[in-house]
């Protein structure tokens, strides 16, 4: 058993629920690239005006009273999801009927215990679609056709008994069955116009004349068509989006931290609900048109190195990033986007090493970033490269804990070392170093190792080429071992380090 | 019961509610000692570095200030804890953390500074960043340890940071059960330090012997340890100021 539920004209509808002050108004939508747009569809007055489809932009405005709006895909997409999760709430197998937007078909076997018998179910169904905002038509059929045929022909709600699909079906127009153009044509010259003048003619006649399509109309019209239905799971991931349009641009930070909290609350909610967690939370702004009239838009994305599903934290999260990458312009609409993961479990133990709470981390990260810039905070990583101080920055996602590793066992010199290094004025004798003229001292060369010869990237562009020596440098009663090196190409001595 | 007992009962009894056990002493139980890796110096401190508490290590360039700093953390890090190293200058060298067993993956490095030829202004920038830094991380809890690495500021500068800031890090420390480590130029905690040690270069080796080619490697170091404030133990039984010598090795002596 199947239930149908269609919205007639469902980019208007989707658009009046945009735009309240529309439902009581005589408005078009206006598609197409200007200055060519043409009316893409109207509501019922605008109708009644003497507006149609196909229209162009000039003809519809020259009729009085009509206003002519661009078409908003979002807004139907956001309608679509809004209907779609409306009608998961009373089956689990949906269809969506993807030649006519806004149309859903469900599967109700089994679902009499929960919402009571068709009839039941279509009024709760109708209901609750009403609550959110739309006006929909719904069919009950034993035959998924014959269902979306009703839907589509027959206001307000209908149910058909097991084997009445064809005298249901009879009196509506032959336009519900969706024909092609040159078929309705041919039907119209035959003087045929409802369903049940098709269903009267001979199948096989039917077929010499309009080929295989004839023998699904015929079945159709006859509620007999079969269908095998493919129930479309809810895309999760695409539909943790919330949009916000400002009435005023807003430059305070502050004041849309109250909307980003909402949104933020409301995905959160969502991702809950299927017992998951946000992995990221993308944020996307509409900045206030420059001088140069382009409208431009801000990204900034939050990925906390594990999955929250604590509100105020993720929320602190977005405020310290765009603390830390304010955008330039004022803001006129405001987008979060968020991804899903499952959330984060780990087995806490008595005797387990200490380690930072994943969420406090998180917090704690964006804070020293927003204090030390961003490069400047995380775990060093080795990069496999011969050149000093070859390394990255990586994010600090300490790993679980394990069981401790033996010392390496003697203690190793560490260098510390000078960024940028710093140059300095030697004295050689015989091309050794004796003397080292740095930060307006002079030092006494009393030992050295070197040269040690390096090189590498000979190959490209950025090769490199030094000699290193290892100096013992005294200065009055102190000495200090650092690292020096020479530039053979432009022959210029800097201090790499200092052992310490 | 005493008239001063019974006055003391009466006043705790009425502060209850605001500050339990206003005046009677609290018993500090001995600090946890995280052992440092190095084992002339873990036999002269009983142990090792107490946690909870602030543990001070100063001396001049060539010292081995970073090397003990570094050898700390990889023992701490290896047996699954977190570190932090607050790196004032941007000195750190992570081959050398490596190279000391360091887990990079377990050490949070936080590079206040950019240059180090800085106008006096930028310094100060710097530390008060680093002071930051370190007090976020102290207020977040979670690190076994954390290293201020103020080694290349001059004790000028750092001897203006007001001893308040040692204080409230004391507390800190404490409440977040990490040993707070700093690496100074001479020490500037005073009092808030539970343990002072200071670094002196000790006989040095030559860089050639027995007519090889010259070559550094290794380092000879004294550690003195000024103040050793064990709190659980008393006057009387603190023990005289130790001394102990320890040695450094470049990665390259180990293949000679």
């Amino acid at each position: 058993m199947y239930a149908v539920l269609h919205t007639p004209d469902f980019p208007v509808q989707a658009a009046a629920r945009q735009h309240l002050e529309l439902r009581k108004r005589s408005f078009v939508l206006l598609d197409g690239e200007p200055p060519s747009e043409t009316v893409y569809a109207a509501n019922k007055p605008a109708r009644a005006l003497g507006i149609e489809v196909g229209m162009s932009k000039l003809q519809a405005q020259s009729v009085p009273g009509i206003t002519a709006i661009p078409r908003m895909r979002e807004h139907e997409e956001s309608a679509h999801t809004i209907l779609h999760e409306t009608v998961c709430y009373f089956s689990p197998r949906i269809e969506a009927v993807e030649t006519h937007p806004g149309t859903f078909a469900l599967d109700i076997r089994g679902m009499n215990s929960l919402f009571g018998d068709a009839a039941q179910l279509a009024g709760k169904l109708r209901q609750r679609i009403m609550a959110v905002g739309f006006l929909a038509n719904i069919a009950v059929s034993q035959n998924f056709h014959a269902a979306v045929c009703l839907a589509r022909g027959r206001p307000g709600i209908t149910v058909v008994p097991p084997g009445e699909e064809a005298n249901a079906i009879g009196p509506l127009p032959v336009s519900v069955l969706n024909p092609a153009p040159e078929q309705a044509e041919t039907f119209a010259s035959w003087g045929i116009y409802t369903c049940a003048e098709l269903a009267a003619l001979s199948e096989n006649d039917l077929i010499s004349r309009i080929g295989q399509a004839g023998k699904r109309l015929h079945s159709m019209a006859h509620g007999e068509w079969p269908h095998l239905m493919f129930p479309t799971e809810p895309s999760f991931e695409s539909g943790l989006v919330e949009r916000e349009e400002l009435d005023h641009p807003v430059e305070m930070l502050e004041s849309l931290l109250f909307l980003l909290a909402r949104m933020t609350n409301e995905l959160l909610g969502r991702v809950k609900a299927k017992a998951r967690a946000i992995a990221s939370l993308r944020v996307v702004m509409t900045l206030e048109r420059g001088t140069d009239g382009q409208q431009r838009t801000y990204e900034r994305t939050v990925r906390p190195a594990l999955p929250l599903e604590d509100g105020r934290t993720l929320l602190k999260l977005l405020e310290l990033d765009l603390e830390t990458h304010r955008p330039d312009a004022a803001i006129v609409a405001l987008e979060l986007h968020a991804q899903s993961a499952a959330p984060h479990r780990a087995q806490h133990g008595l005797f387990m090493p200490q380690a930072p709470e994943p969420g406090k981390l998180e917090v704690l990260l964006a804070r020293l970033r927003k204090l030390l810039g961003e490069n400047q905070v995380g775990s060093p990583e080795l990069l496999d490269d011969n050149r000093q101080d070859a390394f990255r920055m990586a994010p600090f996602v300490p790993p679980p804990p394990v069981k401790a590793r033996k010392s390496v066992g003697t203690v190793p010199t560490a260098l510390r070392v000078y960024r940028p290094p710093q140059p300095i004025g030697v004295s050689l004798n015989e091309s050794l170093p004796i003397q080292v003229f740095w930060n307006g001292q002079r030092y006494v060369v009393a030992e050295f190792a070197g040269p040690w010869r390096l090189s590498g990237q000979w190959w490209s562009e950025s090769n490199w080429n030094r000699e290193e020596w290892d100096v013992r440098l005294a200065c009055g009663g102190a000495t200090q071992t650092c690292r020096i090196a020479r530039d053979p190409s432009s022959n210029c001595w800097y201090v790499q380090g200092t052992y310490d | 019961m005493s008239a001063a007992a019974i006055l003391r009962a009466q006043i705790e009894e009425k502060l209850a509610n605001r500050i339990p056990a206003a005046v009677s002493l609290k018993i500090k139980q001995p600090p946890e000692l995280l052992p440092t890796g190095i084992t002339e110096i873990d036999a002269m401190l009983d142990g090792g570095i107490p946690r909870g508490c602030i543990t001070e290590i100063s001396g001049a360039s060539s010292t081995g200030r970073t090397s003990f700093g570094l050898c700390s953390v990889a023992t701490i890090t290896r047996c699954g804890a977190a570190c932090a190293w607050v790196d004032v200058c941007d000195a750190l060298s992570p081959e050398s953390a490596a190279a000391a067993g360091v887990e990079l993956k377990r050490l949070l490095w936080l590079r206040a500074g950019g240059e180090r030829q800085h106008t006096k202004e930028q310094v100060l920038s710097r530390l008060e960043q680093a002071i930051k830094a370190t007090g976020l991380l102290l207020k977040a809890g979670g690190f076994a340890a954390i290293v201020l690495d103020m080694s290349d500021i001059h004790s000028r500068h750092t001897m203006r940071i007001p001893l308040s800031t040692w204080y409230s890090f004391r507390l800190a420390a404490e409440q977040a059960r990490t040993a707070l480590i700093f690496l100074t130029q001479s020490p500037c905690a005073s009092s808030c330090a539970a343990l002072i040690l200071h670094c002196e270069p000790a006989s040095i080796n030559p860089l050639s012997a027995a007519g090889e080619t010259a070559l550094f490697e290794s380092q000879q170091h004294i550690l003195a340890r000024e103040r050793n404030r064990n709190e659980g133990a008393s006057f009387a039984q603190k023990k005289p100021l130790g001394r102990s010598t320890w040695q450094t090795e470049t990665t390259w002596s180990r293949v000679r």
